[in-house]
């Protein structure tokens, strides 16, 4: 089920929240636990047997890992644990990319396993990963209420798009949270505005990406302005995603880790990584890149880390080879940074934002292509090789359809607007005003989103195919 | 503190109400059948069983039923296509657009296989059926409101140019093409719908029949149907705009002419301007059928037994009227509605003249002729 679908706001969402609100203490982590089982199932019935066996194996090995700390068969039990997860990953989501691998070099004839990809598997397998290790490292205890570890793992908010929550981090709330009047306020708040991005921005800018897709005549400026227009639609797709896991995390009393800060006004790839799907950048950071020595290694093998870490971010996203193109990408420019470009962009502060944001806009343009040929011959086409013209065909007119809604992007992916609302909040007059002012703006938002649900059928979250 | 707690109490009150107002809406209104606006039946409640919840075809239908049945439908369409035209600045919502109080639909790009696709449908028609070597065929092509509205304004549109040229080539030597792209303007076409006014294309009909060497055009009295007539697009647009006039045409010859349609099989005698359907979900129907599959105007007026057969569209319905003046009979073909191998079953073509008659819109998506 989308959180951005008119069966989520006005059927599941409020029928949930009645019984949430109405059940005692309790029993909120059975009912989230079934919420969110009905919630997956309506998108992948079939596959709610397979997370709950990954959850069992989570659960049976969490208890067995913190038996066994410290010892060789504590040990066991984690890579056991660990292999199990990542095999199941593998074979939904790897095999028939590493088949048709196998059969193009070696020129074999291995027939696809074609096996639907379950939704979220990345994003659960991910967490119960976490989860494993933390126990093992004694960082966590292992959780011996079967239907608590569930209801994290499946919790409907974060389930198919993440954020990636830790179980260290919602340990205590899973035991012990309340929902005060501020915070399902700030839940509202951080929905409608997700919301909004998804619908309003991210959608309408889908739709330019799509019609440059299909269009016979592209020119120079037209592949720029779908690089551009791409960049905008993954980021307020995929960050008004969070936005809605958060707000609806808080409604039900959770606070999970923020997940985007404005990647956009970095100055270096560096930046921009510490700001972009920071759950995923953390989860990477700490099972596996320090793990693997971090930077305190030797310079060769420092370069090393970062090849793997940045090979499998990529692989994550997608089980293709333009994905791992992807990730390559972003760990050239992380090593040139870490080498000498770091120093130089320092000095040169418009400059480095222009080639975060060029480098940022080619990589999504690799990431959206269908196949290798095809983002080859994209970023080609946004250099005019291929022999295209320049300008010409329809670009004017798309642009001048879509400027408003690209400037509004790139106003809104600045935190100039939530910099100047916070300022008027703290004012007399501010304070008064958005006490009244914000729940009809937020009122209206949701009228014409709901408008936007009932009219379209354009809906699909980019982040479901991960 | 005071100030906090009162704007969170307001901002959980406000959005509880509308939405939880919204969803009990949604819960327990009576579901809808068919939209006006929109010309199609809604969607029904899905059926509910362990197989339609396994295939997931519950869900999508369920999703489908919870937007066509969404209260107060019509006016949050409206809502959408005013953000998107107005406060968006997007030059087109749906594909639809707004110019001169014109409502236009963007059709592009040129599908250049479907347009030979069609040419090469028509020259297989005529290959098969038209044996008889006085029998003439016609060509000509109806130009969508986009022709006047698009290139002018900015919009994408066909390459008309190259549509006419992938079917006049395509027929070949088959067809003598009568071209009227010129002899139409914007002012010829409905504001709300796709399709030219009766009463603006007398001309266009005399230019066919001088072109078929069948005499021209009666004279006739224009008829103003009670009402405003909401076209096609007006409820594809979603938003209160200028309505139009719905008018046909009469006079005696039309008058006597006995109108016949096929559509079920058999015969069955028809008015050649429809008044129930005149105030029906689409009055543009009133035309000689509609879009009845096979329709025949026989005129006992005729001073000539010559026949016409039109191969057409539903731009054919109210043009058709005015090319009876001086055939014995005229027959229209939908070949949407109808597979071109069975029209022989139905149509005689010998002593007469054949008009192929077709908008861009639809050489532009052929797959819809059988």
């Amino acid at each position: 089920m989308l959180f951005s679908s008119i069966p989520f706001i006005y059927y599941f969402l409020p029928a949930f929240l009645i019984i949430y609100y109405l059940v005692p203490r309790s029993l909120k982590n059975t009912v989230m636990l079934l919420a969110s089982l009905v919630f997956y199932a309506w998108g992948e019935p079939k596959y709610v047997v397979l997370m709950a066996i990954t959850i069992a194996i989570g659960y049976v090995s969490g208890l067995l890992i913190e038996k066994f700390r410290g010892k060789t068969l504590g040990k066991v039990f984690l890579v056991a644990s660990v292999g199990i997860d990542l095999a199941l990953l593998g074979y939904f989501k790897y095999a028939d990319f590493f088949i048709s691998t196998v059969n193009s070099v070696v020129g074999s004839d291995i027939p696809l396993l074609r096996v639907a990809l379950p939704i979220g598997i990345s994003f659960y397998t991910f967490q119960i990963l976490s989860y494993s290790v933390d126990v093992y490292r004694g960082d966590a205890r292992a959780q011996r209420n079967p239907i608590d570890l569930a209801a994290y793992i499946t919790s409907f908010p974060q389930l198919i798009a993440g954020p990636i929550v830790r179980y260290i981090d919602i340990e205590g709330q899973l035991k012990e949270r309340t929902v005060t009047f501020d915070m399902a306020a700030e839940g509202i708040r951080r929905f409608v505005i997700g919301l909004a991005k998804k619908i309003l921005i991210a959608n309408t800018l889908g739709e330019l990406c799509e019609i440059f897709r299909a269009e016979d005549e592209k020119t120079v400026l037209f592949y720029w302005l779908y690089a551009i227009a791409f960049s905008l639609h993954i980021y307020f797709d995929f960050s008004g995603y969070s936005d809605m896991a958060i707000g609806l995390g808080k409604l039900m009393g959770f606070d999970f880790m923020e997940n985007f800060n404005y990647p956009y006004i970095s100055a270096s790839v560096t930046e921009f990584w510490r700001r972009w799907h920071m759950s995923l950048g953390s989860w990477f950071r700490d099972y596996l890149y320090i793990p693997l020595g971090g930077n305190r290694v030797s310079k060769g093998r420092w370069f090393l880390n970062i090849l793997i870490v940045w090979m499998a971010t990529g692989f994550w996203h997608g089980a293709a080879w333009n994905f791992i193109l992807w990730g390559l990408w972003f760990a050239f420019f992380l090593v040139m940074e870490k080498l000498w470009l770091g120093k130089l962009l320092k000095k040169t502060k418009v400059l480095s934002h222009v080639y975060v944001l060029v480098c940022v806009a080619i990589s999504f343009v690799l990431f959206n292509a269908v196949d290798l040929k095809e983002a080859v011959s994209y970023v080609g086409g946004m250099f005019g090789i291929g022999g295209m013209g320049f300008v010409g065909g329809n670009f004017f007119y798309y642009l001048k359809s879509y400027a408003l809604v690209l400037v509004a992007a790139c106003f809104f992916a600045t935190p100039v607007s939530k910099n100047l609302m916070k300022k008027f909040r703290a004012t007399d007059i501010g304070a008064k005003v958005l006490t009244w002012a914000e729940p009809v703006v937020l009122c209206l938002l949701v009228v014409v989103m709901t408008a936007f649900l009932v009219d379209g059928s354009f809906n699909p979250f980019l982040y479901f195919r991960f | 503190m005071k100030k906090q707690k009162l704007s969170s109490l307001l901002l959980v009150g406000v959005m509880t109400a509308l939405i939880l107002g919204l969803s009990v809406f949604c819960w327990f209104k009576p579901a809808g059948e068919y939209s006006d606006s929109e010309r199609r039946p809604l969607a029904a409640f899905p059926e509910l069983s362990f197989d339609t919840l396994l295939s997931t075809d519950f869900m999508s239908k369920f999703e489908t039923y919870t937007l066509d049945q969404f209260p107060l439908r019509d006016g949050f369409r409206a809502i959408k296509v005013f953000t998107e035209l107005k406060i968006f600045n997007k030059q087109e919502s749906n594909d639809l657009y707004l110019e001169d109080g014109y409502i236009g639909k963007i059709e592009a790009p040129l599908n250049e296989a479907l347009v030979s696709g069609a040419a090469d449908k028509f020259a297989a028609i005529v290959d098969k059926y038209v044996k008889d070597e006085s029998v003439k065929v016609y060509l000509s092509i109806v130009p969508d409101k986009n022709y006047f509205l698009g290139e002018a304004n900015g919009y994408p549109h066909l390459d008309y140019g190259k549509l006419e040229e992938l079917v006049v080539s395509g027929v070949g030597d088959r067809m003598e093409y009568v071209d009227i792209f010129d002899l139409l303007t914007i002012e010829d076409y409905y504001y709300t719908d796709t399709h030219w006014k009766q009463e603006e294309i007398i001309h266009v009909a005399d230019a066919l029949l001088s072109a078929m060497g069948a005499g021209e055009t009666g004279e006739y009295t224009g008829h103003k149907i009670d009402g405003p007539f909401e076209g096609v697009y007006y409820g594809q647009l979603g938003l209160p705009v200028d309505t139009d006039e719905l008018t046909y045409l009469t006079n005696s010859v039309l008058d006597g002419c006995i109108v016949t349609s096929y559509d079920t099989g058999k015969p069955q005698p028809a008015p050649m301007y429809d008044m129930e359907a005149a105030f029906g979900k689409d009055p543009y129907e009133i035309f000689v059928c509609g879009a009845d599959a096979l329709v025949t105007i026989e005129n006992p007026s005729a001073s000539t037994d010559r026949e016409l057969v039109v191969f057409r569209d539903s731009f054919g319905s109210s043009i058709a009227p005015l090319l009876c003046e001086n055939y014995a009979k005229v027959t229209l073909v939908d070949i949407r509605y109808m597979y071109s191998d069975h029209v022989g079953a139905f149509v005689d073509f010998e002593n007469c003249d054949v008009l192929f008659l077709y908008s861009t819109l639809v050489l532009n998506n052929s797959s819809m002729l059988k």
